[in-house]
């Protein structure tokens, strides 16, 4: 809405109303524009030193202008008429960036500062920086042709904050130049130079947006209809064109930046989960990475489910006591504090004990030792995969692959203390294996 | 998310993994390898499957699949037992969800065709740019194919489902692993014991 400003003011000096506007709208647009004037007038000699030097003042050049600029190319402007002009837009540019004022604070400021030594209110200071450049890049226009040129091939479409600043300028010095040359070829180039800076634009605004969300989109979608408008009623070719780009990069680059970003932090989570994934740059060679780990995790799936079937010819399910049981010493000599107290106190041991009734019934099918030590064999494993896992989770927070080395050292105690102390009586003798290491 | 309830998916997954051989050992009394092979990884599978439903697609997906195999029925509602309503409303759900993206990749489709040909208009400048997103496409097509329901997805909620499956078939394996440890332990001993 407040980019309307900049364009129906001209529109009313050239004679073509503004269909949407607001009368209010229009009142409060010529008031700044004139209070604007007033005050470029009494600067414009300090404008035109400070700018020679500090090119960089000139930042912002905004598509609008650009429009304007046109606008005057195709109204034959005297040079003079051109300065003016391009001032007009100027107070819609103070209301249409409020996010500049606001979240280009310090840019806003540095600019001010660099470029008016004069105390004045921030948005002055702010609309001013914006303001002038025009003026003074007719000036210095034909000086800093060349210069231009070669700020001009296409950056990377990520463009921020400074670097996007220099490139309007420089954007709109060819503007300027070609406007007083006014070259029928030179027109095409503004064209689209116009375009960059409306790219540019729409994509400092979804930068912007990130900070203010929601009002951002709706001035973005604003700006883009004002395009096809403005440039509707002069050349209806391009403008289609313009305007669909525009709004491709507006909406696009909004979504699109989101999403990416969300796909690169999971990606990153990613990167950390899959070992060996750290070293590799590029979306292409992590997938390769993911895709073969999840291939080998499936496999190894598979092989293990193929083994376990191997291994126990008979019944599956006494496997689990089994595997429950054998994981009781190396738990508890890895763990011994809290072996014993967690079986007790373990929540995890009461949720556990319908599962406990099966283990027994199937063991009572499959093996049989004594059925006291058999008890205990049972009730004790069962809870401590939850202990042992806690404490190995609490050992690394950070990551996976110590984890790993963590479980692979557990075997290895496991192992340990399954070799040294061997008796006859496999149940028993797992206990006694395991409450020497308890009292240590 | 992946920390603290590693143990907890262990514990779980241990648990439904147990239910599920048990009914598989009361539904079959004696079985090829093949077979207890089978049997062991679909309940290990339909048990980790079922510790993730709530808040994974890959897991529905799984669940959905084994379901559609008539003879995998039995056990799968067994394993899920009282959610097996929820799987049925997943399941249906995710059918609706199939045709709803099905239409949508028609659509994409029609719009990529107009997309290469301007990219075939203009050669030069986007040619590595374009290789480079045909490799991640590739690949992306063949992440889709190993997870489960893949083909349904959408690029970031794949790579979300790929990093659960991930740690959930890191619990699984680990898991498996040492029970397969542990009963190859307790048949040496055995064996041990019988010298």
């Amino acid at each position: 809405m407040e980019m309307l400003h900049c364009l129906n003011i001209p529109a009313n000096v050239s004679g073509n109303g503004g269909p949407d506007m607001t009368v209010l709208e229009r009142q409060r647009g010529r008031m700044k524009w004139q209070q604007e004037e007033q005050h470029q007038q009494a600067l414009l000699q300090q404008q035109q030193q400070s700018l020679f030097d500090g090119n960089e003042v000139n930042l912002f050049s905004m598509q609008a202008q650009a429009q304007q600029f046109q606008e005057m190319m195709n109204n034959e402007p005297s040079l003079g008429e051109l300065v003016t002009r391009a001032m007009k837009p100027d107070p819609g540019m103070e209301n249409g960036w409020p996010d500049f004022g606001t979240i280009g604070e310090a840019t806003g400021l540095g600019i001010g500062s660099c470029g008016f030594e004069t105390g004045l209110d921030m948005n002055y200071a702010i609309s001013r920086t914006t303001s002038c450049p025009p003026a003074v890049a007719a000036d210095v226009a034909v000086a800093d042709a060349e210069g231009t040129e070669s700020i001009l091939p296409e950056k990377p479409s990520s463009m921020v904050g400074r670097e996007s600043f220099k490139k309007r300028k420089a954007d709109k010095k060819t503007h300027q130049c070609s406007a007083i040359s006014e070259d029928d070829s030179k027109e095409k180039r503004i064209k689209g130079c116009a375009e960059e800076g409306d790219s540019k634009i729409t994509e400092l605004k979804s930068n912007s947006s990130k900070n203010t969300t929601n009002n951002n989109g709706g001035t973005s979608g604003d700006t883009s209809k004002e395009n096809s408008k403005v440039s509707d009623v002069q050349k209806p070719d391009y403008i289609h064109v313009r305007a669909r780009r525009g709004q491709a990069t507006d909406s696009h680059s909004l979504a699109e930046r989101v999403r990416r970003e969300k796909i690169s932090e999971r990606m990153k989570y990613l990167q950390n989960l899959v070992p060996g994934c750290n070293k590799i740059t590029g979306k292409a060679g992590m997938l390769d990475e993911i895709i073969n780990y999840v291939q080998s995790l499936q496999r190894q799936v598979e092989f293990l489910s193929m083994k376990l079937a191997a291994v126990n010819p008979r019944l599956e399910f006494n496997i689990n006591n089994l595997f429950a049981k054998e994981m009781f010493p190396a738990c508890t000599s890895n763990f011994p504090a809290i072996g014993l107290s967690s079986e007790m106190a373990n929540p995890a041991y009461l949720q556990f004990n319908p599962l406990q009734q099966a283990v027994s019934s199937g063991l009572e099918m499959g093996i049989n030792p004594s059925d006291v030590a058999l008890r205990r064999t049972i009730s004790a494993p069962l809870s401590i995969p939850e202990t042992f896992i806690d404490s190995s989770c609490f050992n690394q927070i950070q990551s996976f692959s110590t984890w790993d080395a963590e479980l692979q050292n557990l075997y290895g105690i496991e192992l340990q203390g399954r070799s040294t102390p061997f008796p006859s009586q496999p149940f028993t003798g797992s206990i006694e294996a395991g409450n020497p290491k308890m009292e240590m | 998310m992946r920390m603290h309830n590693i143990s907890s998916l262990k514990q779980e997954f241990l648990k439904k993994w147990a239910m599920g051989l048990q009914t598989y050992r009361a539904s079959k009394k004696d079985m090829s390898i093949w077979e207890r092979k089978k049997a062991i990884k679909l309940s290990a599978d339909i048990a980790m499957a079922s510790t993730r439903t709530a808040n994974s697609y890959w897991s529905r997906a799984l669940i959905y699949n084994s379901s559609k195999n008539h003879c995998n029925k039995v056990p799968v509602e067994h394993v899920l037992g009282s959610e097996s309503e929820c799987l049925v409303k997943a399941s249906t759900q995710l059918v609706m969800n199939n045709k709803r993206v099905r239409s949508k990749k028609i659509l994409k489709r029609s719009c990529s065709v107009r997309r290469m040909k301007k990219i075939l208009a203009v050669p030069q400048v986007g040619l590595a740019s374009s290789i480079a997103k045909r490799l991640v496409k590739k690949r992306t097509q063949v992440l889709k194919s190993l997870l489960p329901g893949g083909e349904f997805m959408d690029e970031f909620s794949l790579i979300k489902e790929t990093l659960d499956y991930i740690v959930s078939l890191r619990v699984q394996v680990d898991v498996m692993q040492q029970l397969a440890d542990a009963t190859d332990r307790l048949n040496r001993s055995k064996v041990i014991n019988k010298e």
